[in-house]
């Protein structure tokens, strides 16, 4: 697997023509989408006007016209970037990710299935929508893996019947083949009741925490405090978070910055990173040569091939083959 | 019946309490079964371990004996809990010295029988590891609640004592990494 170092270098070297051939496209549509939202908020604005002009009113018509207009805006936006996107992700996403490993395959439009979302057991309540893009499936030093960007929603209704979408995970979703073999269940969830509530409290609520498996108190403080332990087999749970794992996963935690949801279950672990936003997506009104934003892809690629060596899923000291 | 409330409530605090010390109490004696399996698993491993060692260990005749001895003593039946966790001491150190000197033998140490008893040894060895750190909890659990205040009278009533821990070694805690140890593959 590359470095980071080296990967920054395929980046600016090796995929240098197609980033300047999209770059020269990335201006053009930049100038594009700006006329069409000036063009958008102009329509709007007159809607508006009219309505004051005629029958001196700001009403919820005139806020109809805002809507309508942000809404035409996003479509018009998501259709004149598509090409682009779609291209972006053929010539610039593909080459980097078979440069970390060329038994890494990538399939912009796939996801890891749901029932791969499901099994892990990490989120619970029901699922309405499930979408996602930027599959990436392989094998890592013989560790099968698979990743995507992942958005997963529930839809609810008000008593007005009005329907509301809200979040149960948005970022990256990563399920690695486990190098220990195990019947039981454990999931680690971050540990937001003993942030809110204190030691004592928090952990009387993670204990009576519904439709969870039993709390499996580890003997690793920091560990503790970071995140909640649930399982069905007190034993296993101990025998998969070794010392080393926990504080691998720690690490992990504190490197990505943002929550982390982490289970073990049927010989995988499936790791859950909230990133609440869609990775591995082009800058339309930032260049593409930004080291920033080339960074961002770098890093989160890295990250989730990196998982298998970070958290050394590749050590065959077990009886697994 | 104001009385009868407080009789009422005086009564579930102290079926509550007596539940509350029998969930702990059998929640020792259950991951204490599970301790005892991972031990008896790594029993069974020994007699093959020992044959396929033995005819190239010829200057650890000593240690192998030592460790068939350990072996017997820990099938004995009746054996109580604490005799059952030095033993588990003596055996883990033992098993411990053996695998470094297969370090000493280049012909064992290349063997494909040996590698894989040395994987599935510590793979039973991660396993036992867990479920002293299980008991550990466990048994913190439950010397916790019968020294506690008001649950404290109650289980000295019910004759509850405190239970020791399984002592973890430092260099267990920090997870050695036995493919470098041993050097196997």
């Amino acid at each position: 697997m590359k470095s980071i170092g080296e990967l920054t270098d395929f980046y600016y070297n090796a995929l240098y023509p197609s980033l300047k051939a999209l770059e020269e496209q990335r201006k053009a549509l930049a100038v594009k989408a700006y006329k069409i939202f000036a063009l958008i908020a102009l329509l709007a604005l007159s809607g508006i006007a009219v309505r004051w002009y005629y029958f001196h009113a700001l009403d919820l018509l005139s806020l109809m016209f805002v809507i309508a207009g942000a809404i035409g805006a996003a479509w018009s936006y998501r259709h004149i970037i598509q090409d682009y996107r779609t291209e972006f992700k053929m010539r610039i996403m593909k080459p980097l990710i078979e440069a970390i490993d060329d038994s890494l395959r990538y399939t912009p439009v796939a996801t890891v299935s749901q029932s791969l979302f499901e099994r892990s057991g990490l989120f619970q309540g029901r699922i309405d929508r499930f979408t996602g893009n930027d599959l990436v499936q392989g094998s890592i030093a013989s560790v099968d893996l698979q990743f995507s960007d992942l958005h997963v929603e529930s839809v609810t209704r008000d008593a007005k019947g009005n329907s509301h979408r809200s979040t149960i995970f948005q970022g990256l979703y990563i399920v690695a083949e486990f190098n220990k073999h195990f019947k039981s269940q454990t999931i680690i969830l971050p540990d937001s009741a003993e942030k809110i509530f204190g030691n004592v409290l928090g952990s009387w609520l993670q204990s009576k925490s519904f439709g969870r498996d039993r709390l499996i108190t580890l003997d690793n403080a920091a560990f503790e405090k970071a995140f909640v332990v649930y399982g069905n087999d007190p034993i296993e749970s101990r025998y998969i978070l070794t010392h080393t794992l926990m504080e691998r996963l720690l690490n992990l935690k504190q490197s990505v910055g943002h929550n982390i949801y982490v289970s073990f279950v049927d010989a995988n672990i499936h790791i859950a990173i909230a990133y609440n936003k869609d990775l591995f997506e082009p800058t339309v009104f930032q260049s593409l040569l930004n080291y920033d934003n080339a960074m961002s892809y770098i890093h989160a690629l890295n990250l989730a091939v990196g998982i298998v060596e970070e958290l050394k899923l590749n050590e065959r000291l077990w009886s697994k083959e | 019946m104001p009385f009868l409330i407080a009789v009422g409530v005086i009564a579930l605090i102290l079926i509550l309490m007596y539940n509350a010390l029998i969930a702990r109490k059998n929640q020792v004696d259950n991951i204490f079964a599970g301790v005892d399996a991972a031990l008896k698993k790594r029993f069974d491993l020994i007699p093959n371990l020992i044959a396929s060692v033995q005819e190239y260990m010829t200057h650890e005749k000593e240690l192998l004996s030592n460790i068939t001895k350990l072996r017997t003593e820990g099938l004995k039946p009746n054996l109580s809990d604490t005799e059952k966790m030095a033993l588990d001491q003596q055996v883990t150190s033992a098993l411990g010295t053996l695998m470094i000197s297969v370090e000493n033998y280049p012909d064992l140490k290349a063997n494909e029988n040996i590698i894989n008893l040395q994987r599935t040894l510590n793979e039973t060895e991660s396993q036992i590891a867990a479920a002293r750190r299980a008991y550990n909890q466990a048994v913190t659990d439950y010397n916790n609640i019968i020294e506690m205040f008001p649950t404290n009278y109650m289980a000295s009533w019910m004759n509850l004592t405190r239970k020791e821990v399984f002592v973890i070694d430092e260099h267990e805690r920090e997870n050695i990494n036995v493919k470098e140890l041993f050097n196997a593959s």
